[in-house]
């Protein structure tokens, strides 16, 4: 083989090399930052609340709801989520939401159930969007930050006693919608996650009076980013565990598998308590992020059962081990 | 003039990030931005340490090859910075907890273990030091290698679902390595 080539090709190689070089920046940054800095913050102002008293200035909306609480901003828990079906990235969700259909849409009940049937949501809320209670609750991700949030609903309790379980049923498991021409994370090769989304609860967490049937945040039912229109929201446990966009609720003798503790059972228990002492192998849940707004986080202690010790501790009797 | 250009083209990451900070468009987690963008261009810009060599050989262009320490030291400037968020964010300088992350953690593990190499690698980077050590300042240079090795390690551990980044981030890894290796053979069987 020759190993003289004439200075042309070494000038052409150079030139050639500088563009691959050029492309390789370009092709990066339009991957890594394209949809980020092109699909605006826009879209969002396309919802409107129903219930204006808890949008906008969200201080003055704790004011006025008569709370002590500090509230997590509306703008920041409506562009930092976690719903994979949209992607993994915590910008996605809002980003790519704007055409989920929130409506219609009903759910399912079957299973270990006397009185199995699907529901339109309105049934399910059973009163005027308006006429929900709202709940201030704090809502800790297992990736160690939380934010302080206002959801509208009811117990869960009120909707399952009408379905009325059987008394062999002992979980229940939530299944979420399954629509990959809506939901990009679910079309995504490169996601190693099982679609539909699937989480459960014993039956007892189910009916506990904490465990709250979610159909708005903020006052508002239209953002899907927060897995509206319908969710369970269970604060005592890590946010996986509130299941987002649910369509089918069954009752089970045997222990649904779940989709986080299915991928990787070590690092995300089925029960998946807050216990600030047992570690998540990647990081410590000692201590939190509290998310107050954009750029406003506070670093805090992580508190065991997310703060809710009192109300839920005897569920669990024994090991906190068993209930990782 | 020219390397004053270098280092102002490298730097425009951070300077972008920094001004990010400033006006508050860095989302609202900017701790975790500023963690992932530092952790991010790091890597590119180790990645950019093994592709010179290569251009520079294949395109007979060897002024590319002096470009190799700013490129370097940059390298070791952006980790720097990752590793100081990663204290100041997420440990809030409680360093007890430091050493309980790197010994209970494998990927902090692998990436302070790089970090540690590049430490070294800054340090004994002058002239000065290329004397003094003789023929161990190449065989300490060449832990590179290791670097980009663990860096890609601590990638790929970071995973949760999505695989794209990561794997793509080690696909290249594992081809300048291999690259490497094999043209270190080429070299030893010519002067064979
Ligand atoms: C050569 C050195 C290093 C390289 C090339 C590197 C590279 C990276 C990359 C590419 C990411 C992911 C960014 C993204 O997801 O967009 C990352 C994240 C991270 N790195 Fe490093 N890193 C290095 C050293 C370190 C060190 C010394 C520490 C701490 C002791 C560290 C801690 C972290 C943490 C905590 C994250 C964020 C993980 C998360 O997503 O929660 N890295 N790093």
């Amino acid at each position: 083989m020759s190993r003289v080539t004439d200075p042309h090709t070494y000038k052409r190689r150079r030139v050639l090399a500088a563009g691959l070089a050029l492309s390789a920046v370009g092709g990066f940054t339009a991957l890594r930052y394209g949809e980020r800095l092109t699909a605006g913050a826009g879209q969002v102002q396309g919802y409107t609340s129903e219930a204006p008293r808890l949008s906008g200035n969200d201080k003055d909306a704790a004011a006025s709801a008569g709370k002590s609480h500090r509230l997590t901003t509306k703008h920041a828990a409506t562009h930092y989520n976690n719903a994979y079906e949209f992607g993994w990235d915590k910008t996605d969700p809002f980003r790519r939401s704007a055409d989920f259909t929130l409506s219609p849409w009903s759910v399912t009940f079957d299973g270990l159930c006397h009185r199995p049937g699907t529901f339109d949501i309105d049934e399910l809320m059973g009163m005027p969007f308006s006429h929900l209670e709202e709940r201030v609750y704090d809502f800790r991700c297992v990736e160690a930050w939380s934010m302080v949030i206002p959801y509208n609903g009811r117990p869960l309790r009120d909707i399952i006693k009408v379905v009325e379980p059987m008394g062999a049923a002992r979980y229940v498991a939530f299944t979420s919608v399954y629509r990959p021409d809506e939901l990009p994370g679910q079309a995504s090769a490169f996601s190693t996650l099982e679609w539909p989304y699937v989480e459960a609860l014993t039956l007892e967490e189910a009916v506990h009076p904490l465990t709250f049937a979610t159909f708005g945040v903020y006052g508002d039912r239209h953002l899907p980013q927060n897995g509206l229109p319908f969710r369970i929201t269970v604060p005592w446990k890590y946010g996986f565990k509130s299941p987002k966009f649910i369509v089918r609720i069954t009752f089970t003798k045997d222990r649904p598998n779940a989709t986080w503790h299915r991928e990787n059972p070590s690092e995300y228990g089925w029960y998946s308590n807050v216990y600030p002492s047992i570690s998540h192998p990647r990081w410590s849940q000692a201590t939190e992020r509290r998310i107050w707004g954009d750029g406003d986080i506070e670093r805090i202690p992580s508190r065991p059962f997310n703060g809710y010790a009192e109300q839920v501790a005897h569920l669990y009797p024994g090991s906190k081990q068993q209930y990782r | 003039m020219k390397r004053f250009a270098i280092h102002a083209l490298l730097s425009v990451p951070g300077v972008l990030l920094i001004c990010g900070w400033q006006t508050d468009q860095l989302g609202v987690d900017p701790e975790k931005t500023v963690i992932w963008e530092t952790g991010i261009w790091t890597f590119n810009l180790l990645i950019t340490v093994f592709v010179l060599p290569v251009i520079a050989r294949w395109a007979r262009w060897s002024t590319l090859l002096r470009y190799r320490r700013a490129v370097g030291l940059w390298v070791f400037a952006y980790a720097s910075a990752h590793l100081v968020s990663f204290l100041t964010f997420l440990l809030g300088w409680d360093i007890t907890r430091l050493s309980e992350e790197v010994t209970e953690r494998p990927y902090v593990l692998a990436g302070f273990s790089a970090w540690l190499i590049l430490l070294t690698m800054a340090l004994t980077s002058t002239r000065w030091w290329m004397r003094r050590l003789g023929r161990w300042w190449k065989r300490l240079h060449t832990m590179v290698y290791v670097v980009l090795g663990l860096a890609a390690v601590h990638y790929l551990l970071m995973i949760r679902s999505d695989w794209a980044w990561p794997v793509t981030y080690a696909v290249c890894a594992v081809t300048l390595l291999a690259m490497r290796l094999v043209q270190r053979r080429q070299v030893i069987v010519r002067s064979n």
